[in-house]
């Protein structure tokens, strides 16, 4: 976790091909972190976007964010509710679907595999 | 662009050896026009692999089809490497039609030469989701706005109050996005019959930079920007209200239609002005920023109408599943 952490800064010294195959990487990986956000419970698109943003590593912005949760819809992943809210206007509130829950325990077990490979892949030895 | 050589086929019975060949052949004809260059190397790399993996075995046609099976159908190959090469851009979702050179960009500048239809209106002026104030215009060379995005900036609605835009809009408020482009050429067609006797037999068609006129031509020619573009506004507007009952596509033809007539309104207007002694162009740029600000209140207006019509929707759900 900790070396996570100290990843992010050194991105601003990459180059802008480094860049671009990051955030490539990282679409990916925020479809999962989106539903697998949402498999905790229901929440609102303020919510989502300020939880995530609590993972600096993942270097998530609304404008990433609204996008995939359209998308998710879109798709069926995930379903909306306007709900009253105790502070100010109303609130969307998204959650996984019946076929969300399905996709995020598959997206989930292949994560599993992936980062199983890769740790061994990449090692103790590789420095990080 | 010369295709790599490829790779010798030693050891092969005959047969497996068109089996190799008949496989490639698909993928190189799956390819498509646009990857088929950046792709090509990939997949010979591919078949040298196939090739080196029969090496060890006795060359026959079932040696074949066991090693290709590994790579799947030939078409599901040629779409990983289009999808790996052009980096995981949707090349082979879009419509045939945007493969062509109608749009693109030119030294980073974007430019857009399909004539503008009712739907990519929306997608370029009313994307929420975006946050890209400055987007590739919907014709011509450079870009235009997303209000969508200005309209989130200012606080006015969040990136998510619509599922669709303008889905929950009903009826008879999308019909605001006929009545105004309508009246916007109404005006028009008023200032016309006013003012057009009594212009001058010569007009100023253009001015420079510095907003001194620059070009001049008969009073008959002032009609002609103003007219064109207001009636190409109303034709979008009638093949759309009549082909479609769509909300969002309804009102991306009111919208444009709307921006088209009030910048009419503003040249027309200036034109006159300046037949009546005005110097500068102190119509046709305040007219310029209105005609902007009426298309955005088209927009922020029946966006919200929506958004209001979708929230009472789930809420009136919500109760009635309260009572039960």
């Amino acid at each position: 976790m900790h070396a996570t952490r100290h990843e992010a800064p050194e991105e601003h010294t990459m180059g802008s091909d480094t860049d671009s195959r990051l955030s490539q990487f990282r679409k990916g990986v925020v479809e999962l972190a989106i539903l697998a956000l949402l498999h905790r419970g229901e929440a609102y698109g303020g919510e989502i976007v300020e939880r995530l943003a609590g993972h600096p590593g993942l270097a998530i912005s609304a404008g990433t964010v609204y996008p995939l949760l359209s998308r998710l819809k879109k798709s069926g992943l995930i379903d909306s509710v306007w709900r009253e809210s105790p502070v100010g206007p109303p609130r969307k509130y998204y959650r996984l679907s019946v076929a969300g829950d399905i996709e995020f325990a598959a997206m989930a077990r292949a994560w599993d595999g992936v980062t199983g490979a890769m740790d061994e892949l990449l090692g103790t030895g590789v420095s990080r | 662009m010369n295709a790599p050589e490829p790779a010798p086929m030693a050891g092969l019975t005959p047969e497996a050896a068109a089996l190799v060949e008949t496989y490639f052949s698909r993928v190189h004809g799956a390819l498509l026009v646009a990857a088929a260059g950046e792709c090509e190397e990939t997949v010979e790399d591919l078949r040298a692999h196939v090739l080196e993996e029969l090496q060890g075995s006795a060359g026959t046609a079932a040696d074949v089809t066991r090693v290709l099976s590994e790579l799947g159908p030939p078409e599901a190959l040629a779409a990983e490497c289009v999808d790996a090469t052009m980096g995981g851009r949707p090349v082979a979702l879009e419509p045939a039609e945007d493969h062509s050179k109608l749009h693109g960009r030119v030294f980073g500048v974007p430019y857009e030469l399909r004539p503008p239809t009712a739907a990519r209106v929306v997608a370029l002026w009313w994307n929420p989701l975006d946050p890209h104030v400055f987007v590739p215009t919907m014709f011509g060379l450079g870009w235009t706005v997303n209000f969508g995005s200005i309209a989130v900036r200012l606080g006015i609605v969040r990136p998510d109050d619509e599922d669709v835009p303008f889905a929950a809009v009903p009826k008879r408020y999308v019909a605001i996005a006929l009545v105004l482009p309508v009246l916007v050429a109404g005006f028009l067609g008023t200032l016309i019959a006013v003012y057009q006797a009594a212009l001058p037999a010569q007009v100023v068609n253009h001015w420079g930079i510095t907003g001194a006129p620059d070009q001049f031509g008969s009073k008959e020619s002032a009609l002609f920007f103003p007219v064109v573009m207001t009636l190409m506004g109303l034709a979008l507007i009638g093949v759309t209200w009549i082909r479609t009952r769509t909300p969002l596509l309804r009102v991306g033809a009111g919208a444009l239609t709307t921006w088209l007539g009030a910048i009419s309104v503003a040249d027309y207007a200036q034109r006159v002005a300046t037949a009546h002694g005005a110097t500068g162009a102190w119509i046709l740029l305040p007219g310029i920023a209105l005609s902007f600000l009426l298309t955005f209140g088209l927009l922020v207006t029946l966006s919200r109408i929506g958004h209001a019509a979708e929230v009472r929707r789930d809420l009136d759900k919500g109760s009635k599943k309260g009572r039960v």
